[in-house]
């Protein structure tokens, strides 16, 4: 099926304001959606202005063979969400030694947003785990094996197994 | 699926997610450089599951947004980012020639190492532009803490020049110490004045109760049988009170200080009892 997001996308590459307000409507819920898993409000409004931006001035290079509007525009939100998840962390390791690593984590934020949903809520709990902690806490497979206290081999492979569960999950084919 | 391509299927999961440390992600895009139709095809897949999970966060963004990014690409069309890079091969290409070099690398090759070239330098912009948000709030946070502690210095010289000049008062010859005693609310309590008639003074009571809601003690300086209102004082839990007195213009000597008990926050001429006065001068 043809997602209607293909035309929009070659508005935009077309320079087409009203495609891209069209576009935007359509998919920064779920943009955004991704990023306020990964930032506070103010911050996730900031990145989620930063990622379409990003697609308006890329819609030229959208080739619909490699990946669904869907998917495209995923990457794009989660890629900017790990940046600042990642140097807010790093920021954070020199400036906030005192406090400990709990206090990051439980920002207020953050409380509600706890809830498992979905297709990743059917996978056995440490694949979950590992998947949540890439996704939507930014972590590397190293600082995930680390937080975890498991080897990073263990890591990896639950990391692949969910990945490959959640591909079958929702019927995405190769 | 071939034994070399095995450890790149599990990098693909990671890449995905983009939880790869550096090293192997650096050898995933080595290995898809090579054009691996295997490992493009786990990641779009991947790639479309990770959309899907994200299609369960949905959740509407704050109108200012759209309206930002609108106002943002109105005034021009948008820069293509497939234009400059053509136009840089095309100026490269024209160099190349005019240089009478042989025109030994294609188009399409200098035109994906400038893809990669600026899609490296956006992804480096937009880091900067991150840690600079980053470090915009922790210039804000230390602009904050140097607010508060310019303001605790302030308090500290306030309180510094208020006991300089109490001890000027008190090194200066023609102040002189006036007592008050506690008069019938308050038989216990006491004040003191330091006054001179150039500098001003300092009154402090001790052992006055506690003044009931919407009153106020106030300081009287009677001068010729005529009381000026000389600043208003409140007492903490043990009765103590101390108020900084300006000097009365026009008036040479103080014949009485008296306090009394007044509503808030005070008035021109005394109408409450009062509570410590000084024996006439």
């Amino acid at each position: 099926m043809r997602s209607p997001g293909i035309d929009l996308i070659r508005r935009m590459a077309g320079g087409d304001r009203d495609g891209f307000a069209a576009f935007y409507d359509a998919y920064a819920s779920l943009a955004f959606g991704v990023l306020r898993r990964m930032l506070p409000p103010e911050e996730a409004a900031e990145a989620l202005q930063d990622v379409f931006w990003e697609l308006w001035r890329a819609a030229g290079d959208y080739d619909p063979s490699r990946g669904s509007p869907e998917a495209w525009v995923t990457v794009r939100a989660r890629s900017r969400g790990i940046d600042r998840v990642r140097s807010v962390r790093r920021r954070e390791e020199v400036f906030v030694v005192a406090e400990s690593a709990d206090d990051a984590s439980v920002d207020p934020s953050f409380e509600d947003r706890d809830t498992v949903r979905g297709a990743l809520a059917s996978l056995p709990e440490p694949q979950r785990e590992v998947l949540e902690l890439a996704y939507w806490k930014g972590l590397t497979q190293s600082e995930i094996a680390a937080r975890l206290g498991q080897p990073l081999g263990t890591v990896k492979t639950r990391m692949r197994l969910g990945m490959d569960k959640l591909r079958g999950l929702i019927g995405v084919s190769s | 699926m071939s034994a070399a391509h095995e450890p790149f299927a599990e990098l693909a999961a990671g890449y995905a997610l983009g939880a790869l440390d550096p090293r192997d992600a650096a050898a995933f895009e080595r290995h898809l450089a090579e054009r691996c139709a295997e490992c493009e095809e786990s990641l779009r897949a991947y790639r479309e599951a990770l959309a899907r999970v994200a299609a369960d966060e949905r959740e509407a963004p704050p109108p200012h947004v759209r309206a930002a990014l609108l106002g943002r690409i109105a005034p021009a069309p948008p820069l293509r980012r497939s234009r400059p890079v053509r136009l840089v091969v095309a100026w490269a290409a024209t160099a190349a020639l005019a240089a009478g070099i042989a025109a030994v690398v294609t188009a399409s090759a200098v035109g994906a190492r400038y893809e990669a070239r600026i899609a490296a330098i956006a992804r480096e912009a937009d880091a900067l532009r991150a840690e600079l948000a980053v470090q915009t709030r922790t210039v804000a946070d230390l602009q904050r803490k140097v607010d508060e502690q310019d303001h605790a210095l302030t308090m500290v010289r306030a309180e510094s020049a208020e006991q300089a000049r109490t001890l000027a008062l008190l090194g200066d010859p023609a102040t002189r110490v006036v007592t008050l005693a506690g008069a019938k609310p308050s038989p216990n309590a006491q004040g003191r004045m330091l006054w001179n008639p150039q500098a001003g003074g300092l009154f402090v009571a001790a052992a006055l109760p506690p003044a009931p809601a919407g009153k106020i003690y106030e300081l009287w300086a009677i001068a010729a049988g005529k009381p000026r209102a000389a600043g208003t004082f409140s007492v903490d839990p043990d009765g103590r009170g101390r108020v900084r007195v300006e000097p009365i213009a026009g008036v040479a000597a103080v014949d009485v200080f008296a306090v009394t008990l007044e509503p808030e926050p005070g008035g021109t001429s005394p109408t409450g009892e009062i509570y410590l006065a000084s024996k006439e001068a």
